[in-house]
């Protein structure tokens, strides 16, 4: 056995190789030990223990398929066999099926034993999946027994360096929990019409793990796990960096009201109503993008072709560093998305690019995905501490209604999801109807440490992008007439107050 | 009529194979592994074998060449059954066997491979 430093026997790991699940684990499972995999029928067992088989072989390792009371090995290989881990070549030489039902059935529990001993042995196997484990428990004469036959399991795989996962039906804390090594438990929720499955370690021996429901998908290639994004980014992969002059945005106008432009590495939030040219700074800013400062466009409505159009319509740099790969277009759906699986796209795209600007476009698409909104403030908080100590400068959008907020009251209406507590600086986009005409306005709202010009600036959409005029006097004359217009209140309040009038 | 053994180890094939081929006639002895096999075997010489080819304790390779190395046994003809394609079974079987049946299988194939074989051994 080896040692850590410290002198102390160091316990050996075998990966599981199901993407996310050694995260999880640790690391994996421990090398020698006896895991129970436990859930519902459809909740992914069988085909989590055979993945776990199909890795271990194609790392070297060979491993022993049991299965009692299950489906047939033919129907069970049939399907099986449609998943990319499966490669019909490795059986029967790496992975050997057999069923142990009958000799269950004529032997009990001590035949059990010398089967699963001498197959283990003669198949060399490192890993064995005993699939159908409940009937075990119903051969039993009593509780006792079952409980030895679990003990002398624990021992047999130990000796034999054997890492032994029971596949069993989902059940409350049983007998069986307090004596193996680590309790696994795959299950499926329904949010409304929508099911989402989830992978829960309630016990691991000998190691930390990360705790708490992480979602997980069956997929053509098998199970990919995610691990929930706010814990595994708890400790950020860089906590050693520094700061640097401040990030240009792309316009040049808005750097100047800012004070130089974003914070370097710092999180924005852009906040207004739909259609006011959001999307369109966002692209603004990624224009800044080149080789060396690469970028990404993370948005959930407007697919990568969408997004180039608009970019080469406006004439923006951006369009060029999209066509070049300086800047990814990644789309993600809301439709069946699991928010989860989103945040590990983003993150793995940040690192996988060397990305210094990413545009997120917008927190909506986040909050539709999340089936418990608490979470989405401590998504958002690990976000910016990884962002941040990835030296990335991040920028997202936040729709608010068409009205928008009340003049005077500039956070009315808005809804941030928890955004606004690590974001350094928050801009405010808005329409001011005058008239027959509705203009766009702009201002700055929070900076951190930084002295910045929070005066409203009107702004229009050209063939250029967005224009900030220099100075706010337009503004001023354009909210002054408007206020005369509604009688002294914001749009919102006027239109609460006709609202109130008609009621 | 004749007498076929089968031997499967997975719970409900060899049940089911026993119940077609009595309904088709014929008699039937069931085992679970190569071993035990074997034994059936030497109690009562069968005319044809149904062979899984992963099984515990003897797989159905090792019994064939145990059938092989009896002169007593090696004309009996032997009919592997698998999940995996023939060629996976072809090499450790080294052509021994009469026919190969891939599972899972329809009952009707079954029974015609089982009297073609037998035909051919008549």
């Amino acid at each position: 056995m080896s040692t850590d430093p410290t002198g102390r026997p160091r316990l050996e790991r075998v990966a599981t190789g199901v993407p996310g699940l050694d995260t999880i684990l640790s690391g994996g499972l421990l090398r020698g030990g006896l895991f129970i995999v436990e859930g519902s029928p459809g909740a992914g067992k069988t085909i989590l223990g055979n993945q776990i088989c199909f890795r271990h072989v194609a790392n070297g390792g060979r491993a022993l398929y049991v299965t009692l009371l299950t489906e047939s090995h033919a129907r069970m290989l049939l399907h099986i066999g449609q998943l990319g881990f499966f490669e019909e070549t490795i059986i029967p030489d790496r992975l050997y099926y057999i069923s142990a039902f009958r000799v269950l059935e004529e032997e009990g529990l001590a035949g059990m034993l010398e089967l699963l001993r001498r197959e283990i042995q003669a198949h060399d196997a490192g890993i064995l999946v005993l699939d159908g484990f409940s009937a075990i428990e119903e051969a039993a004469i009593s509780i006792r027994e079952f409980k030895k036959f679990i003990y002398q399991l624990q021992t047999r795989a130990a000796i034999a360096n054997c890492t032994m996962i029971l596949l069993s039906g989902a059940k409350p804390v049983a007998a069986e929990h307090t004596l193996v090594d680590g309790v696994i438990e795959l299950q499926t929720k329904l949010y409304g019409r929508r099911a989402e499955r989830s992978l829960q370690i309630h016990k691991l021996r000998g190691s930390g793990y990360m705790r708490g429901e992480h979602a997980f998908r069956i997929t053509g290639d098998g199970i990919i796990v995610y691990p929930r994004p706010e814990a595994l980014l708890a400790a950020p992969s860089t906590m050693d960096y520094v700061t640097g002059p401040p990030v240009a945005t792309g316009l040049a106008q808005l750097d100047r009201i800012m004070g130089g432009g974003f914070p370097h590495r710092s999180t924005a939030l852009l906040v207004g109503p739909p259609g006011i040219g959001k999307t369109t700074l966002g692209l603004h800013f990624l224009s800044q993008c080149d080789d060396e400062n690469r970028g990404i466009f993370f948005g959930f409505y407007e697919t990568p072709a969408a997004i180039l159009d608009k970019a080469k319509a406006l004439g923006l740099p951006a369009a060029r560093s999209i066509a070049e790969g300086h800047v990814e277009v990644i789309w993600q759906t809301t439709a069946e998305g699991l928010i989860d699986e989103a945040c590990h796209r983003l993150v793995e795209a940040v690192r996988r690019r060397r990305v210094r600007r990413l545009f997120i476009d917008g927190l909506q698409g986040f909050e539709k995905m999340a089936t418990d909104r608490q979470r989405l403030g401590h998504i958002f908080a690990a976000f910016a501490n990884e962002f941040r100590g990835r030296d990335v400068s991040t920028l997202y959008t936040s729709e608010v209604d068409l009205i928008g907020p009340v003049a005077g009251l500039p956070f009315s209406g808005l809804s941030l999801q928890g955004v606004s507590c690590i974001a350094e600086i928050i801009l405010l986009m808005r329409y001011v109807e005058l008239r027959s005409e509705l203009h766009r306005m702009i201002s700055v709202l929070k900076v951190r440490d930084l002295g910045i010009n929070s005066a409203l600036h009107r702004f229009t959409i050209s063939k250029r992008g967005v224009v900030i005029e220099p100075d706010s006097s337009n503004a001023e004359k354009i909210l002054a007439q408007a206020m005369r217009q509604n009688g002294g209140m914001g749009s919102t309040a006027a239109a609460d107050a006709a609202r109130g009038n008609e009621e | 009529m004749a007498l076929i053994l089968v031997v499967d180890d997975e719970y409900g094939i060899a049940e089911v194979l026993e119940a077609v081929l009595a309904d088709a006639g014929h008699e039937v002895v069931t085992a679970m592994n190569g071993r035990q096999g074997l034994e059936r075997l030497r109690e009562r010489r069968p005319d044809l074998v149904l062979l899984d080819f992963m099984m515990p304790i003897m797989d159905g390779s090792a019994m064939l060449k145990a059938m092989g190395e009896e002169p007593a046994y090696r004309d009996i003809p032997a009919v592997i059954m698998s999940s995996l394609p023939e060629s996976a079974v072809a090499e450790a079987a080294r052509g021994t066997y009469a026919a190969f049946l891939r599972k899972p299988f329809k009952v009707g194939a079954v029974i015609d491979l089982v009297n073609a074989v037998l035909g051919r051994h008549a």
